[in-house]
């Protein structure tokens, strides 16, 4: 495995380790700079980035975190500690206060009202409450990702009955999400957030309402998607996951990111 | 182009009939507010009708001194024609002035005193219908200055002015409380489309983070505003021409002797409940989503 490509931003602000290797937001360096620890290309950097809201809280404080393509990361931190921000920054429904967010080499912040829409089909959004709409049937929903992005009809069919494939719902497409188990309803949502081939998969406590069993069998799934080449980023609760797994963690406190190993466990190892 | 329009009509009508029990809310809703909004029309229309009837009975007699000749009546009969604020010239001959006088007084029931007459005392005249009543002043000072015309012509100045400042009143009271109306209608129609919006929240929420770009989102709830409005507007109209027949009747009496085109009211009602039921809807709509994509 890797070094952990998540550096600490240097609290003397003068010379921040990502600058020095060249990562989009460089000014000198442009948007393709590679970093000679790792050849992949970064599908998500945020640079220094702070968001203040409104009512003059720090959600989120001088964070630089780089993730390369085909990255599983987990986010992980208490309530209140910055994930949702952190979430909202990446999907562009927030702009970050200072700093710079990119996704797939666009600036979100720069990005007009118009590109957005476009942004957020290379983004692929799982949700805790799973967000399904209660009158379409499980093809529908999944379908819907699709029609309501323009995509011509003979196209959707065989992307919808190739993501049902991959999750497994193939027997149960003509249901309604209130006919399904959770474990389904989040495959159908997962199944959605896939059916555009999306460069990264951004799952929001996918596991926050089911039970372990049903919760590790979603995150075989998501790891299965990751094997596939697409990059994922699981913000979690779950400390028995993310320590079972050892994958990438990133630990975020008041808004800071306090810790971003590589085969970490869920809390601080020692 | 022509699949998006297919896809925005497609899923209106779709979204119509899934949410039944909303849209069917919202339509009676606009289906109220467009009866109100057309009753309060056609009353206005009626109204207008009846004022303008009233002003058409403003005009000028000119009595005749005795013994003027055809050819200066003639004469004068053509030169008021060839003024702009003149509509008709009649002339009442001496005998016929006397014929219409008996007539009135038989009808009501009135002894008739002509027969003990010398000789027939009504003077011939020339009744002048105006354009609008604010034309009677040049028309009185022109006839005035007349040799042939016998004394001054009748001062009915106080009468015509007062008309006029009513009618006007009149006029500009109904417009404004017809406005008044369609405030409130727009208010109560976009409020109900935007609760109906509300009750999609969690769709155009999954729509936004999926990527669908603006105009996929709005235009479905566009056209499906404008289907609430539609639907309204047919069963308003639906509504008023059950009405009509037996409110026609009631009204005879009241409206048979006004000058009311009830062809060009029936068109003007179906374009405006047509027309401001299709366009509250869209504009409900429109309103409506616009709060969602803004961010």
């Amino acid at each position: 495995m890797e070094p952990s490509l998540i550096l600490q931003r240097n609290p003397d602000r003068s010379a921040s380790s990502v600058d020095q290797r060249g990562w989009p937001g460089d000014d000198t360096a442009g948007g393709n700079g590679r970093a000679p620890a790792d050849t992949r290309r970064p599908v998500l950097v945020l640079n220094d980035v702070t968001k203040t809201y409104p009512n003059g809280r720090d959600a989120l404080k001088d964070v630089d975190l780089v993730v390369p393509e085909g990255d599983f990361v987990f986010l992980v931190g208490a309530s209140g500690a910055g994930k949702s921000t952190l979430m909202k920054l990446l999907i562009r429904d927030e702009l970050a206060t200072i700093g710079s967010v990119i996704l797939d080499g666009d600036d979100l912040s720069r990005l007009s009202r118009r590109k957005v829409p476009i942004v957020r089909r290379k983004i692929g959004i799982v949700f805790q409450d799973f967000k399904l709409l209660p009158s379409k049937t499980v093809r529908e929903n999944i379908a819907f990702a699709l029609e309501v992005t323009g995509t011509p009809r003979r196209k959707i069919r065989p992307a919808v009955e190739r993501v049902l494939k991959l999750v497994g719902l193939t027997a149960q497409a003509e249901q309604y999400p209130h006919q399904l188990s959770g474990g389904e309803q989040q495959r159908t949502a997962i199944a959605r957030a896939l059916v555009h081939d999306p460069r990264i998969v951004i799952a929001d406590e996918p596991t926050g309402n089911l039970d372990p069993l049903i919760s590790w069998e979603i995150l075989q799934l998501l790891l299965r998607i990751n094997e596939l080449g697409v990059t994922v980023l699981m913000a979690t609760h779950d400390s028995d996951l993310v320590t079972a797994l050892r994958k990438r963690v990133v630990a975020l406190e008041e808004g800071r990111i306090i810790r971003d190993e590589v085969g970490g466990g869920y809390h601080r190892a020692g | 182009m022509f699949s998006f329009l297919f896809f925005s009509i497609g899923r209106a009508w779709q979204g119509f009939w899934r949410n039944a029990a909303m849209s069917l809310a919202a339509t009676a809703t606009m289906t109220l507010m467009l009866l109100l909004l057309s009753g309060f029309w056609i009353i206005q229309a009626g109204f207008l009708a009846s004022l303008s009837y009233v002003e058409a009975k403003v005009g000028v007699v000119a009595d005749l001194e005795d013994g003027t000749t055809n050819l200066e009546i003639q004469d004068l009969e053509t030169r008021l024609k060839a003024m702009p604020q003149v509509t008709s010239v009649e002339y009442v001959s001496k005998d016929e002035a006397l014929k219409r006088y008996r007539e009135e007084r038989a009808k009501q029931g009135q002894t008739d005193l002509t027969p003990y007459l010398a000789e027939n005392p009504l003077p011939a005249s020339l009744e002048v219908k105006l354009d609008k009543p604010e034309s009677y002043r040049t028309i009185a000072d022109f006839l005035n200055a007349e040799p042939i015309v016998h004394g001054p012509v009748v001062n009915i100045e106080d009468t015509t002015d007062r008309l006029i400042s009513i009618t006007s009143f009149l006029r500009t009271f109904g417009v404004l409380l017809l406005a008044v109306i369609g405030a409130i209608v727009l208010f109560i129609v976009i409020n109900t489309i935007r609760l109906a919006v509300l009750g999609r929240a969690e769709e155009i929420e999954v729509m936004r983070l999926v990527g669908a770009s603006d105009a996929f989102i709005r235009w479905p709830f566009v056209f499906e505003g404008a289907l609430v409005g539609l639907l309204g507007a047919v069963i308003t109209l639906g509504v008023l021409l059950g009405a009509a027949e037996p409110l026609s009747q009631f009204m005879v009496g009241f409206f048979s002797i006004l000058p009311i085109n009830v062809g060009s009211i029936s068109r003007d009602v179906t374009m405006l409940v047509v027309g401001s039921g299709m366009g509250l809807g869209i504009v409900g709509a429109w309103v409506s989503v616009r709060t969602y994509l803004i961010r």
